[in-house]
This record gives C-alpha cells, structure tokens and sequence, in this order.
C-alpha cells in the first residue's frame, strides 16, 4: 500500500507537489460535472493543460461512478460508485491521480487493455480506438474506450497500481500525467 | 416530419444543443456532451436522420460544434456520420462542417479519425476560442 498511500496523500509531499483538487466520496453526475468546471478555474493550469485535464477527468471520474465496487445509496434511490480523486501539480507535470475497490472480475480486462494500450505509440494508439469504437461487440460505455482515450490525450503511459483488498476485491489506482 | 430542438444545458450533466430542422434540412449539434444515458439521448437523433434520409431526401447540412464529448458520445456521432455517408452514397446531397476550437489538436485528431472511419468527407473549420 506504499505506493498507493504516495499517490494519494495530502500531507507527506506538500514540499515536492501542490494539491489542486482532492475529492473522497461518491462519484455521481453533479460531483463530475462540479469538479469539471473547477478545473476551468484553477489559475495554475494553462490553457492546453487545462483542456487535456477536463477530457481526462471526466473518463476517470466515470470509471470510478460507474466500476467502483464500493457502491453509495444515493437519496434520490441512484447508486453510484465510490473513490478518491486527485489533482496534483508537479515541477514538470499534472497528474491526476484516481482510486476505487474493483471486483477482480472487472479488473482482468482493464489491466490486459491498460497493458496493451501502453505498448503503443500515439499512431497506433489512434488507430486501436478508432478499431475499438468500430466493435459493435464493445459497450458504448466499455472502460476500455475510455482508457485508449486518456492514454491519447495524456500523451503518457498509463500508471496502474493494484493492492488485494480480499480474494474479491482489488484496490486499483491509475495515475495520469499531462506535461506542463 | 417534426423538428427536434433540445436546449442545451451545463448541471448534473452536460446536455449538447440539439437543433435539427426539416425543412431547411439544417442540423446543428453543439456545446458538450456528457450524459447520464447517452444511448438514450442520441437514439432519437439517429432514428430522426434515418427517417430523413430516407423520406425527405432533401440537401443537408450539418454543423458540429462540440467543444467536448465523453468516448461514449463518439460511438454515437459514428453513428450519424455513418447514416449521413450512407445517404451520400446513395445520391443525397449533404455537407458537413465541423467547427473546432485552433488549438485543441486532439479534437483535430478526431475529426480526420471519423473521416477515416466513415470514408465521409468532413469540413474542418478552426475557430478562435475566444472570438466563438
């Protein structure tokens, strides 16, 4: 859990990295859309970084709504999913940082694709959507579209963390860099 | 055939402006699209364009202007480009023009990706953000 306690702390690494946003709790389409639009006024960001952060945000934000294994009851009967989601800045980068439980059912195909996705060059990365959203076999919603088009429009590799919670159960984290 | 004129709107979700006209044969999908049920929102899209290409048989033009879409909305827009190819090939008349914002390259990548998907020649037409 080392690892992941330094993706997602508030407190150790305030020296190296700012903390733009920093979100625990569910993950619904008022969250998403509210956080969105604070990315809009964060002073920091440039304008290019900015609207790379926003399209990765909302991919991210969704896997978390719609593939965390811990679920909230909502008050409107709506359940959605649960985790944590952070923006930090570095020297050099923005990273957004996001982490929920997963059931390792969902997870087998997430890290094949993640994997697969990090193997490829941008070319080949545009390509591999284009043949993705063409599978009418692939759910319009797959997470799988949605990472091929954060590791696109991040330009960088994807960096995924997995921790056993329980034989069920994984804590999955992904982190998402935008250069400066 | 009726027209379809959603207002767009920036809440719970991001709802796209949707207006799609019968009579000028003039569609225009615009601001962002990021919804609750996306199948649910564009199924009706995709059955009016059907039905107009297949009924109306009139020239088209049909003007993009998504600042954003999330990947679930981009099987949706395949869809129509799909539709609106299929009415090309088969004799209709139609343009479509693709306003995106100079600097979003990725937004450029993905217009030249449709093009290359659907084989339907798409006008890119960049604008200046701050004068849209």
């Amino acid at each position: 859990m080392n690892t992941i306690n330094k993706k997602l702390s508030l407190g150790q690494s305030l020296f190296s990295e700012e903390i733009r946003i920093s979100y625990k709790g569910p993950v619904d389409g008022k969250i998403i859309t509210f956080l969105a639009d604070y990315i809009y006024v964060i002073n920091e960001l440039s304008e290019k970084a900015t609207r790379k952060i926003f399209k990765i945000f909302f991919e991210l934000a969704e896997n978390i709504s719609k593939y965390s294994a811990d679920k909230i009851k909502l008050k409107d009967g709506k359940e959605v999913g649960s985790g944590t989601i952070i923006l930090k800045e570095t020297v050099k980068n923005f990273i957004l940082v996001t982490g929920n439980p997963i059931k390792n059912n969902d997870l087998i195909p997430v890290m094949e694709n993640s994997k697969n996705i990090n193997n490829l060059g941008h070319d080949e990365l545009r390509e591999y959507k284009r043949e993705v959203r063409k599978d009418n076999t692939v759910k319009k919603d797959s997470p799988n579209i949605g990472l091929i088009a954060v590791a696109l429009t991040s330009g960088n590799p994807l960096d995924i963390e997995i921790n056993p919670i329980d034989d069920e159960t994984s804590y999955f984290s992904l982190a998402v860099k935008v250069d400066k | 055939m009726e027209n379809i004129y959603i207002e767009g709107s920036h809440t719970n979700f991001f709802v796209p402006t949707v207006e799609f006209n019968a009579e000028t044969g003039v569609c225009v999908l615009s601001g962002e699209s990021f919804l609750e049920d996306t199948i649910e929102f564009y199924d009706p899209l995709v059955q009016w364009l059907e039905e107009y290409t297949s009924e109306i048989k009139r020239p088209m033009t049909f003007e993009i202007k998504l600042t954003y879409f999330n990947t679930s909305t981009s099987r949706s827009i395949l869809d129509l480009l799909n539709i609106m190819k299929e009415y090309e090939d088969d004799g209709g008349e139609i343009i479509v023009n693709w306003h995106y914002d100079e600097d979003d390259i990725d937004m450029e990548e993905d217009i030249e990706d449709y093009m290359l998907d659907t084989g339907l020649e798409i006008n890119m037409i960049p604008f200046d953000e701050d004068e849209f």
